[in-house]
């Protein structure tokens, strides 16, 4: 009888997963590894997953307790009862897993209920404690017999009632598989085996990079779900929403029209047949109502009526942080980007100043129209050495678009100080010098920052230097990760790397110690997206400075609100995302906000009321540094 | 924050670079003796170069031939013993980043004649000038050739001292402007009469000057965009001469100023207080700009950086002028770059500087105590090595410096008010129509003193006790004065100049008032009077009215009294009021012969200064450590106060400004500075 529900449960089970596996199939090819892929699956899944999942302790013991027990429940209920192989220690190992399971059950029970936590998602996910404890239970009695207890009398009510539990705990967690709560768990294994991102397992550091988009395709970017590969619309099914993207969200706290969960849940919802959020239970994208989005696998997906309002897309700020603690590894950064190439390069539909900023950077190459050759107005009375055509140097300094902006001037100018302090052979580009074009690819104006790349690139391969220093990391993520696709592969330092490596060569001696507690604030270009993190608090250390880290910091540091052209597209929200940073930095009574980024200097800077001053690390070892 | 792109936008004139738009005109601080360049001067130029300046430019009026004179602290570049100083006048602002030229003049009829090497003053036809009162000799054609030699070995030794470039003064009514102009140029000979004559002059200095230096040197003129004289030279025509000089290409810029300068009122429109409006002369340079295609400067009376940046960005000016901006806070624009634009202290116009000058003093700013004294008083005050606690009691401009100080040392301040604003007389003076802006100077103190974390208690009137109980370590009294009510006899039956223009007591319909000080009160208060249809008679005991203002305040307040029908009379001292009826009659007695004089009037209003108000501090006295005295060489030298002549006393106190003795707001604030700063 068992043996028969058993049969019936996993084939159910198998026509489910193939029906969902359908749904993929509307997405784009993608080349996947599927062997290299399985095999990586046991790393990926005990390493790169499981990483992420115990950074929430809590969470670590309900997941290593409930999908342990399951797992080796599952395998051994189907060895004992489908299989018969009733050896008592086989039936003992498998009540342990049960229990086990049971226990995890608890724990998922103890977190959901009477009050689920804000970020979790409740509607199917609540029954879930309960699937649970029915499975384990009714196979943890099913098993006694095995194990050595009296068969069950399959007469009397009792064993009825625990058939009915069985009949429902196998449904959830055996037929329903592919399609229930337990779904993350089929796409999450699967999306392991064929990650759209197969680099970001086992890599020195983030692999962060935007892949280059063919602009000769007939569409770019994505309009519908059928627009993704499939691959890519696995990881959204994937999503097991446990809403640690929407507690990590800068633009969710600020209360922008942005919740990560809910957009991959928009994402994976619009394969349905007829797509609607109107089931989805977690939180909404702030300010926005439940039940009215619509959409299809090749219905539109970005609009005011469809799956994802427009506001929405552009509220993200590419900060990486959902992406960093998500752990069934979904890419929600690419996704966003390739949703706005579409609306970029097709529609031209991008909101707010960034169709001026655009434009600017297509007719001037750089995004506030400036002239280039007034890129060393600010230094006229340094006389900065420039890298002509043909000519060397040891380290190139790349500006960026801090040279055209006051506050970011300073930056430079400690820069270029502490670099002639330690008798480094620098140079500038001069006018040569374009935008990186980091803005307009995370706007999704690819072409514009193909253009930009190749031409930089050709650049600077006119000319020969050792390595490139910056002191923005946009600039510096470009050029690293971002131009080797466009042949442009160079030693690139961010400028805190930089610094580090000349206090520790003794080129540089720190005289004077900073007043107050420092406390430092990384740029998600700088960490999540290079992993650099040691650096500056290196240069900290070294003059010094009494350190205080936010409660939020490193990797896991929440975002500044000016990256991804969030500045530019100026999505509103109940508050301002660098309000609420500030706030994060004056509970840590720091007289003094460490930056490495000009965007963070200016969203910070722009903070009103009393809070730290904001200052760049090279503003701070220049003052520590300078002669008597 | 502004960005100010158009200010900071580097321009190139000839082979110099400026790293921005913003530069200092020439001028003499009077701090150079005998044409030779003093520490004094290098430090004062320096710190403006260390401030952002673009353009230092250096040394006003700095003469060119034997006959010149340097009673102004001007330099002297007729001989090359100047080379050597120059040089190293030169390093100190190349080091700070920012470029430099030299403003060579020749005064002409502007020039005392009994001074330096006793020659006559020069002119191109005989005309006595009012402000320097000379007969000047005319001069031949020797006189003007060696002139122009003299111009052209100036500049070689300017260009071999390390300038960057001359600017030519052909402005202020010296001499070349002397032979332009039709209201001083009287000649028949090829240097008078018509407009190609009287340019004639200064065109073939310019080619001697070329000859001498060539084409690649960089070198300007300072010139009237409209002399503003009767007779003079008009706009039309100085844009006409603007256009020949432009067209000569002899020189690589123009600077544009209004007026000239050889009179009072024309002096307070050349070198324009807070009497003319902020960028009041703009219009002037961006006329000449409109005609000619060389870069045009302009200065005066720009005072802040938007306003400074509008006049680049709107294209009316190529570099602006913010000489006074930079001596109120000579580091103004490091202070911008640094976002630390709510820093700087603006210029409030008080010409407190420029009159000085004039008057053969040297200059000081009415609010900075540091300017033009940085070889003992820094920029930028040093913090404490421990924090003390300090009570300042009066929160005029006196008491608002002392807490910014002492605050700025670290220790921890609180500073009492009895009124329930700050900023003491100055709230009075810039009652007085156009000197509004003085609310300035405090407006900036107070902001500094909440930035710091002064500890401000406003309507309290603080006794003896109050400040005891703080336990403090310093206690500075800045309770200032009240109002002298004189030593004549009746003085009761007077009103103060104070009760008039803080409204507490309505002005009559005639009005005598009696100025026994001299400085800008009196006449703010007849102004004040006058322009509300009060008849006022003014008088004075001293030989004249206003000796204590400058030529450029003098000008604008007598211009102002006269034009609203005041009565000024000097020599007569008032001895005694008494009732009549319903009016007063002052009795008046010459200052000469004592023979008096009758007025009745309906009030009586008196200045005579103020008497300290102390009783504070005679309260305080026997707790005080010192006893209250200042050991003066200390503070004459800034250094820090060491008396000890009350062993049981609990700390130093210090008075300051009018709660000493009457003076003026530079005196208070300049007690409070140096005193405080090494506290």
């Amino acid at each position: 009888m068992i043996a028969l529900l058993l049969s019936i449960a996993l084939a159910t089970g198998a026509v489910l997963a193939c029906w969902r596996a359908r749904r993929w199939s509307v997405g784009r090819s993608a080349p996947v590894a599927v062997l290299r892929g399985a095999l990586r699956l046991p790393r990926g899944y005990f390493h790169d997953v499981h990483d992420v999942v115990s950074r929430d302790r809590y969470a670590a013991r309900m997941h290593v307790l409930a999908a342990g027990g399951f797992v080796g429940a599952v395998l051994l209920v189907f060895a004992v009862h489908l299989f018969g192989a009733a050896w008592p220690p086989l039936v003992w190992l498998l009540m342990v897993f049960l229990f086990a399971m049971a226990l995890g059950a608890l724990y998922v029970l103890a977190r959901r209920w009477p009050k689920a936590e804000a970020r979790l998602s409740k509607g199917s996910f609540q029954r879930l404690p309960w699937s649970l404890l029915a499975f384990a239970l009714f196979f943890f009695w099913a098993s006694l017999p095995q194990a050595g207890a009296p068969p069950i009398d399959w007469g009397a009510p009792l064993a009825w009632a625990m058939f009915a539990l069985g009949v429902w705990g196998a449904a959830e967690m055996i037929a329903f598989f592919p399609v229930g709560p337990m779904k993350h768990a089929f796409a999450g294994a699967l999306h392991l085996v064929c990650h759209p991102r197969s680099g970001r397992f086992g890599a020195a550091r983030p692999d962060s990079a935007l892949r280059a988009l063919d602009l000769s395709a007939p569409r770019l970017g994505a309009e519908t779900p059928a627009d993704f590969s499939w691959n890519q619309l696995l990881g959204f099914d994937a999503c097991v929403q446990c809403g640690r993207c929407e507690a990590v969200c800068p633009a969710f706290a600020a209360e922008l029209p942005l919740n990560p969960k809910k957009l991959i849940q928009d994402l994976a919802r619009a394969m349905d047949g007829t797509g609607t959020d109107a089931r989805y239970a977690g939180s909404p994208h702030p300010g926005r109502e439940i039940g009215r989005a619509r959409g299809g696998p090749r219905a539109v997906l970005i609009g005011v009526d469809a799956m994802i309002h427009p506001d929405t897309l552009w509220a993200c700020t590419t900060c990486r942080a959902c992406v960093y603690e998500c752990p069934m590894l979904i890419e929600h950064v690419d996704a966003v980007v390739h949703l706005r190439r579409f609306q970029a390069l097709e529609r031209g539909a991008v909101p707010g100043k960034a169709p001026h900023v655009l434009a600017e950077l297509r007719e001037t190459d750089n995004p506030g129209g400036h002239a280039l050759s007034s890129r060393l107005d600010w230094a006229a009375d340094l006389s900065l050495p420039i890298l002509a055509e043909g000519g060397e140097c040891d380290v190139l300094l790349w500006l960026g678009e801090g040279a055209f902006d006051l506050r970011n001037q300073r930056t430079l100018r400690a820069l270029v100080r502490l670099m002639r302090r330690a008798g480094i052979d620098f140079a500038v580009l001069g006018e040569a010098e374009l935008d990186s074009g980091d803005l307009a690819r995370r706007l999704g104006d690819e072409a514009i920052f193909q253009s930009l790349a190749q031409r930089n690139v050709a650049i600077l391969d006119r000319r020969a230097f050792s390595r490139i220093v910056t002191a923005d990391p946009h600039v510096f993520h470009s050029l690293r990760n971002e131009y080797p696709a466009f042949g442009g592969e160079y030693t690139v330092l961010h400028h805190t790397t930089f610094l580090a490596e000349l206090l520790e060569a003794g080129k540089l001696a720190p005289r004077a110690k900073p007043e107050g507690k420092i406390a430092y604030h990384d740029p998600c270009y700088l960490a999540r997206y290079n992993g650099e993190i040691a650096a500056p608090r290196a240069v900290l250390d070294a003059i010094g400075a009494e350190r205080v880290e936010m409660d939020r910091s490193g990797m896991r540091a929440m975002c500044c609100g000016g990256g991804g052209g969030a500045p530019v597209t100026d999505v509103a929200g109940k508050r301002r995302i660098p309000d609420l940073r500030m706030d994060q930095a004056r509970a840590t009574g720091a007289s003094v906000l460490a930056v490495a980024c000009p965007n963070c200097a200016n969203m910070l800077e722009g903070v009103t009321g009393a809070r730290p001053d904001v200052t760049d690390i090279a503003e701070l070892l220049d003052r520590a540094t300078e002669g008597p | 924050m502004g960005q100010y792109d158009a200010l900071l936008k580097p321009l190139t004139i000839n082979t110099i670079t400026f790293r921005n738009r913003v530069f200092s005109s020439s001028h003499c601080p009077g701090y150079n003796k005998g044409g030779h360049i003093t520490e004094r001067y290098i430090r004062y130029q320096a710190e403006k170069a260390k401030g952002g300046l673009g353009l230092a430019q250096c040394g006003g009026a700095t003469g060119v031939s034997a006959e010149n004179s340097y009673h102004y602290g001007q330099i002297n570049a007729s001989e090359d013993w100047i080379i050597p100083e120059m040089k190293r006048l030169t390093a100190a602002i190349h080091d700070q980043g920012a470029a430099c030229t030299i403003q060579l003049t020749h005064g002409g009829r502007r020039e005392r004649w009994d001074s330096e090497n006793w020659f006559p003053a020069f002119s191109p036809s005989c005309r006595r000038e009012p402000i320097h009162r000379a007969f000047p000799a005319v001069m031949e054609l020797h006189d003007i050739r060696r002139v122009q030699r003299d111009y052209a070995q100036a500049v070689r030794r300017a260009r071999e001292g390390g300038m960057d470039g001359v600017e030519m003064s052909f402005q202020s009514a010296t001499l070349v402007e002397q032979f332009w102009s039709p209201a001083m140029n009287f000649r028949e000979d090829e240097y008078g009469g018509s407009l190609e004559n009287r340019v004639r002059f200064g065109l073939e200095a310019l080619e001697e000057v070329r000859r001498e230096v060539g084409r690649d040197y960089l070198l300007g003129i300072r010139m009237p965009g409209d002399e503003m004289l009767k007779d003079g030279l008009s706009q039309a025509d100085c844009i006409a001469i603007a256009k020949i000089y432009a067209g000569s290409g002899l020189i690589d810029f123009i600077s544009v100023v209004a007026a000239q300068g050889s009179d009072a009122v024309s002096s307070a429109l050349i070198w324009p207080s807070n009497w003319v409006p902020p960028a009041g002369w703009l219009p002037l340079a961006s006329a000449v700009k409109a005609e000619v295609d060389i870069p045009v400067l302009h200065a005066a009376r720009i005072a802040d950086l938007p306003t400074a940046n509008r006049a680049i960005a709107e294209g009316h000016i190529d570099m602006v002028g913010m000489t006074r901006a930079f001596i109120a806070d000579p580091h103004l624009l490091k202070k911008a770059l640094e976002g630390r634009e709510a820093d700087i202290r603006q210029c409030v116009g008080a010409s407190y500087c420029v009159d000085r000058i004039i008057s053969g003093h040297d200059t000081f700013c009415v609010q900075n105590g540091a300017t033009g004294r940085e070889n003992t008083i820094p920029h930028v005050v040093p913090k404490a090595e421990t924090r003390r606690r300090a009570v300042v009691i009066g929160a005029g401009p006196g008491g608002l410096e002392a807490a910014r100080v002492l605050a700025e040392r670290g220790h921890a301040v609180t500073l009492f008010e009895r009124e329930t604003a700050t900023g003491g007389q100055i709230n009075i003076l810039s009652k007085a129509g156009w000197r509004g802006a003085m609310q300035g100077i405090q407006r900036w103190l107070d902001q500094q003193v909440n930035k710091l974390g002064v500890e401000v208690r406003l309507g309290m009137e603080a006794t003896a006790e109050d400040v005891r109980a703080f336990g403090p370590d310093i206690v500075v009294v800045a309770t200032g004065g009240k109002p002298n009510p004189g030593w004549f006899k009746g003085r009761e039956l007077a009103t103060s100049t104070w009760d008039i223009l803080a409204g507490r007591v309505q002005p009559a319909e005639t009005v005598l008032l009696y100025d026994e000080n001299g400085a800008h009160q009196g006449p703010s208060c007849a102004e004040y009077l006058a322009k509300r249809g009060v008849k006022v008679e003014m008088v004075t005991p001293d030989r004249a009215p206003l000796l204590e203002l400058g030529e450029t305040t003098y000008g604008a307040f007598m211009k102002e009294m006269y034009q609203a029908g005041v009565v000024v009379t000097a020599d007569q001292r008032l001895v005694h009021v008494y009732r009549e009826g319903n009016k007063l009659v002052a009795v008046l007695a010459n200052t000469y012969t004592q023979q008096e004089e009758e007025r009745v009037v309906d009030q009586v209003v008196g200045e005579c200064g103020t008497l300290p108000d102390d009783a504070l501090y005679f309260a305080l006295k026997p707790f005080a450590i010192n006893g209250g005295e200042l050991d003066l060489r200390a503070a004459a030298a800034a250094r820090p106060q060491a008396l000890e002549s009350n062993a049981s006393g609990a700390f130093q106190m210090f008075r300051v400004g009018d709660a000493w003795a009457s003076r003026n707001i530079h005196a208070a604030i300049f007690d409070s500075l140096r005193i405080c700063k090494v506290l």
